[in-house]
């Protein structure tokens, strides 16, 4: 006896109404309403059925029916939310909940339900409606072939049936399942079988690889386009015979009938070249016309329709032509449409190569991750790495996403984001950024940010919707080229009706030619292009250099640049205090180092920055730290302790007034070095003065040269602080800054921006993102100095990912090379039509006798807009000043 | 002047005349998006050798979300970019790319493929 599936009656197979195969199972029914409900959703049987089928796919036992899930859930972890107790409350009302445990701390709620009275979907629904989303991968997956519409319910069905999948749907137009589903919980593998089980066969969703994908297109569109070249190209040759047969041998004695009934053979040749090779432009052609629009597809479409129709009007009713003008222009419709296809496919090759630079930076991305959970490292695509994994990476391997380190250390080559070319050397707690390489070693990392969030895919984002940007400069083509083509077409008329009643015989044909050369001459596109082919480059170049531009309008503004506002801390100096000097009184009573270690191990229980500056280079030198005992911290005066015996007391003029300390000459001394811009700090053994210690934010190793080159670019450097004017301009002094604005409130350093601006200069403001963020909005451009991961700063319009002055000095470097670039597109297509037009209109032919021929007309357009991409490719070229590479 | 020059003259002034009115003078056809239950306006854009509709009309402060399906190969309409809202997007042949965003300010703006071939405007009341 065998249970039928669907009202649960237990039947003898052999009488049994009829059977179904279903995932491997065999099943059989009582009645055909059984069977019906069963083929209308075989899934919801087979779970419903008590005999453990426990499907093998899914691991899916129904057997238990309570089931438990751990939510991730996002925000959750923050502090001062109340998400937990909202959800468990909301939960609870639910009918089918056992038990909800929720560790806000770790950000998730575990679930115990009874999966017959509630499903995952809705425990997830519920959630939402608290405010807060349930965190989790969402992934495309493609399927090969899917038609049927009942299939898609199934596999629906599959996909939320398989554990840890949260929601799923299949959208039967673009052949994708998208699945919302707990990368912990389960595998994409996992959930291609699920759809494989139906018998469809699956493949990466189109819609996950764009760059690839777009790749792909333009693969395809440039085989198209060569194709029709390559037809029109064929058949132009016997229609060029025959337009030119007293230069061909043998054709040159056909006589005048032979060569008329070739002529209707040219005529029929090259109507599917006009149609099919050209077939673009009369279609793209109609669609403006219908919007009351002409674009470059108008001009072609009515130049070589033209003369296709005049052609043919002239061969089949010679009569009606004057004596001498019924001849024919077949060659031009051949020959112009040939060229402008090829000239559309050469552009296409060389579009391709702009976008290089996004290319690059995809690829940098790391396949796959090794993530260790329940203590097992497993593989996994980098696409189901969650927040909070931790992640192992070997010697010579790519960190997969953004996280920190938790154990090991390494030396990291950031050089592919950063542009810095020296690796970098991180410990536990510091940050590591994806699709960086790890040189020499192994570490575990926490993963901090993934999937779109990575320092990477935010830097594609952006470098992306820059590059599709307008820059300024473009409105005026864009303006101009709004205008360009019913002006040409104007010209064109203009041209015909001169020629033919004010030029020489034979009219017709003159006018013919020279209206046809001007519809064909005129190239929109090339202005059209002169700017974002520019702007591709040159932003794409910026990202390969670490300097990120937020758009076209900001890489114009910095151009343009005649005043660079540098904040002090953190721009021009490291931004945390350095071991500077060492000073002792009497080298016999105590070495230098010797006094460094005692001061350090002083301070190795402070949390005081400074402290941590001596402990930091008494810890570069190699000394050994002792332990302090009696360690007391005077408030505003210094530390003091005993160490290995002796009493050490570390502190200011204050401290050592308290202490009774003899000062000697170090207070001369101490002068000296604040005067420096230093701290210095007196150190005093057993209540007698030992020496000076002396700590400062030291400036970084590469400003002095950066600010150097700005000088030489004829820029104005300005160093803006809130320090007090001693130290900013000892600071200003060895970087060499022409002007320093000291004892700024940090509120008004957008004010003295704006004040600098009034001088009538457009200035550039260097800051970090988030405390100079009203300077960096307020200045022409704002150049955010990034940290290496908060790469995408809002207030800025440059972000220097390396945190170097000398990104400022290549992002104008950029700018300036970019801006030249587009100019002389912007040029040479101006010039080329301005040039081009009136010849095509024959304004030589009264002072020469020349005369452009259509299909010169046709190879100087179809080269104009090839030209242009060419000139932007050659930014690719570009070098900047402090190369990385 | 022969007469088929006088004709010719006058018909190539007509002509030029029909261009300047048929291209720039006459008016042009608006679409104008109503707001849906979800306070969204949404219109669904075909781009193929234009934008069909080209001319939409929608209203300010409230999110806008066009649906953009592009059907044709042609590569100069694989990008479409709205300038003054610094918003652009790749459009893959056949697939349906949505662009959202809320027009604030009333007026005209332009959206156009990236080297400005096709060409449509959005009109923000």
């Amino acid at each position: 006896m065998v249970k039928d599936p669907v009202c649960g009656m237990e039947i003898d197979p052999n009488v049994a109404f009829e059977s179904r195969e279903h995932m491997e199972h065999k099943y059989f029914f009582c009645s055909e309403s059984c069977l019906q409900k069963f083929d209308n959703n075989p899934h919801q049987y087979v779970l419903m059925t008590e005999d453990p089928i426990g499907s093998a796919t899914t691991g899916f036992n129904p057997n238990t029916r309570v089931l438990q899930i751990e939510l991730p859930i996002l925000e959750l972890a923050k502090e001062g939310q109340p998400g937990g107790e909202l959800i468990k409350k909301a939960l609870k009302k639910l009918n089918g909940i056992d038990r909800v445990i929720v560790n806000s701390t770790s950000g998730i709620v575990v679930v115990d339900f009874d999966n017959q009275v509630i499903q995952i979907q809705e425990i997830v629904g519920v959630i939402k409606k608290t405010g807060y989303l349930v965190g989790g991968s969402k992934t495309r997956i493609g399927i090969e072939n899917i038609r049927c519409t009942s299939c898609v319910g199934f596999i629906e069905t599959e996909l939320k049936a398989t554990p840890g999948v949260l929601d799923a749907s299949v959208n039967i137009a673009t052949q994708e399942a998208t699945i919302d589903y707990l990368p912990e919980q389960t595998t994409l593998h996992r959930l291609n079988s699920a759809i494989e089980d139906w018998g469809y066969k699956t493949r990466p969703a189109l819609s996950e690889e764009s760059v690839d994908q777009q790749q792909a297109a333009h693969e395809k569109e440039y085989k198209r386009l060569m194709n029709r070249f390559w037809f029109a190209a064929i058949i132009s040759i016997p229609v060029l015979i025959t337009a030119y047969p007293k230069f061909i041998p043998l054709v040159r004695d056909w006589s005048m009938t032979t060569l008329r009934v070739s002529w209707f053979f040219a005529a029929l040749l090259t109507l599917p070249v006009l149609l099919w090779s050209g077939g673009d432009f009369f279609n793209g052609a109609w669609a403006a016309l219908k919007h009351r629009a002409a674009n470059m597809n108008t001009l072609i479409a009515l130049g070589t329709g033209a003369a296709w129709l005049y052609s043919t009007v002239a061969i089949g009713f010679p009569g009606i032509f004057p004596e001498g003008t019924s001849e024919p222009f077949y060659d031009v419709v051949a020959v112009v449409i040939a060229l402008v296809v090829l000239g559309q496919a050469l552009e296409l090759r060389a579009k391709g190569r702009t976008s290089e630079a996004i290319k690059k930076l995809m690829g940098l991305q790391a396949k796959t991750a090794r993530v260790i959970r329940n203590g097992v490292e497993i593989d996994i695509p980098v696409e189901e790495v969650l927040v909070g994994d931790t992640v192992q990476v070997r010697p010579g391997e790519k960190i997969p996403v953004d996280g920190v380190i938790l154990e090991g250390s390494s030396a990291v080559d950031e050089s592919m984001l950063t542009g810095e070319s020296l690796p970098s050397s991180k410990k536990v707690g510091d940050d590591v950024i994806g699709a960086t390489l790890n040189k020499t070693g192994a570490f575990k990392f926490r993963t901090t940010k993934v999937g779109k969030d990575t320092a990477l895919a935010q830097i594609v984002k952006m470098v992306q919707d820059a590059q599709n940007s307008k820059a300024p400069i473009a409105r005026l083509a864009d303006t101009i080229s709004g205008y360009f083509v019913p002006i040409v077409m104007i010209l064109a008329v203009v041209t015909f009706v001169i020629w033919f009643d004010f030029g020489p015989k034979p009219q017709l044909i003159y006018g013919l030619v020279t209206a046809v050369s001007v519809l064909i001459i005129a190239c929109p596109c090339a202005l059209g292009l002169a700017t974002p082919m520019s702007l591709m480059v040159g932003i794409g170049k910026g990202a390969e250099n670490g300097i990120l531009i937020r758009s076209g309008e900001a890489l114009q503004t910095a151009q343009g640049i005649k005043t660079v506002v540098l904040d002090k801390t953190g721009t021009i100096t490291k931004g945390k205090p350095e071991l500077t000097d060492l000073l002792v009184v009497d080298k016999q009573q105590v070495t230098r180092d010797e006094m460094l270690r005692l001061a350090a191990s002083v301070e190795s229980i402070s949390e005081h920055p400074l402290a941590e500056a001596i402990v930091e280079g008494a810890r570069n030198k190699g000394l050994s730290i002792g332990k302090p005992e009696a360690f007391e911290a005077v408030p505003g005066h210094g530390v003091i302790a005993t160490v290995e015996g002796q009493r050490v007391v570390l502190g200011n003029l204050k401290m050592m007034k308290r202490e009774n300390v003899d000062l000697v000459d170090l207070e001369v001394k101490s002068e000296a070095l604040a005067n420096d811009g230093k701290t210095p700090m007196f150190i005093a053994l057993n209540g007698k003065a030992a020496g000076i210690i002396a700590v400062a934010d030291t400036v970084k190793e590469d400003s002095k040269e950066a600010i150097a080159v700005l000088h030489k670019m004829g820029i104005e450097v300005v160093m803006i602080t809130g320090d007090n004017r001693r130290t900013a301009e000892a600071i200003a002094r060895q970087v060499g800054v022409d002007r320093v604005l000291a004892e700024v409130l940090p509120e008004d350093k957008a004010l003295n921006v704006h004040l600098l601006q009034a001088e009538g200069k457009k200035v550039a403001m260097v800051g970090d993102g988030i405390n100079d963020a009203p300077a960096l909005a307020q200045a022409d451009v704002g150049l955010a100095i990034g940290t290496g991961t908060d790469v995408a700063i809002e207030a800025s319009d440059i972000t220097l990912i390396k945190g170097s002055l000398k990104g400022v000095v290549t992002a104008i470097e950029v700018s300036r090379a970019t801006m030249r670039n587009i100019k002389q597109n912007l040029v040479g297509a101006f010039i080329y039509n301005i040039l081009g037009v009136p010849i095509a209109m024959g304004v030589l032919f009264p002072f020469f006798g020349v005369l452009l021929s259509p299909l010169l007309a046709g190879a100087a357009m179809a080269f104009s807009s090839v030209t242009v991409v060419g000139n932007a490719n050659r930014l690719r070229a570009f070098h900047p000043k402090f190369s990385s590479r | 002047m022969t007469t088929p020059q006088i004709i010719v003259m006058i018909g190539g002034i007509l002509l030029i005349l029909f261009i300047a009115w048929f291209f720039w003078l006459s008016p042009k056809e608006q679409t104008r998006i109503s707001t849906n239950n979800n306070g969204t306006q949404e219109v669904a854009i075909t781009v193929k050798g234009g934008y069909t509709p080209d001319i939409i009309v929608v209203k300010a402060g409230q999110p806008l979300r066009m649906r953009f399906t592009r059907q044709e190969s042609s590569s100069c309409s694989e990008t479409v970019t709205f300038p003054d809202f610094n918003k652009s997007a790749k459009l893959p042949e056949g697939q349906e790319v949505i662009v959202e965003f809320t027009p604030d300010k009333p007026g005209e703006y332009g959206f156009q493929c990236l080297m400005g071939m096709l060409r449509g405007k959005l009109i923000v009341e």
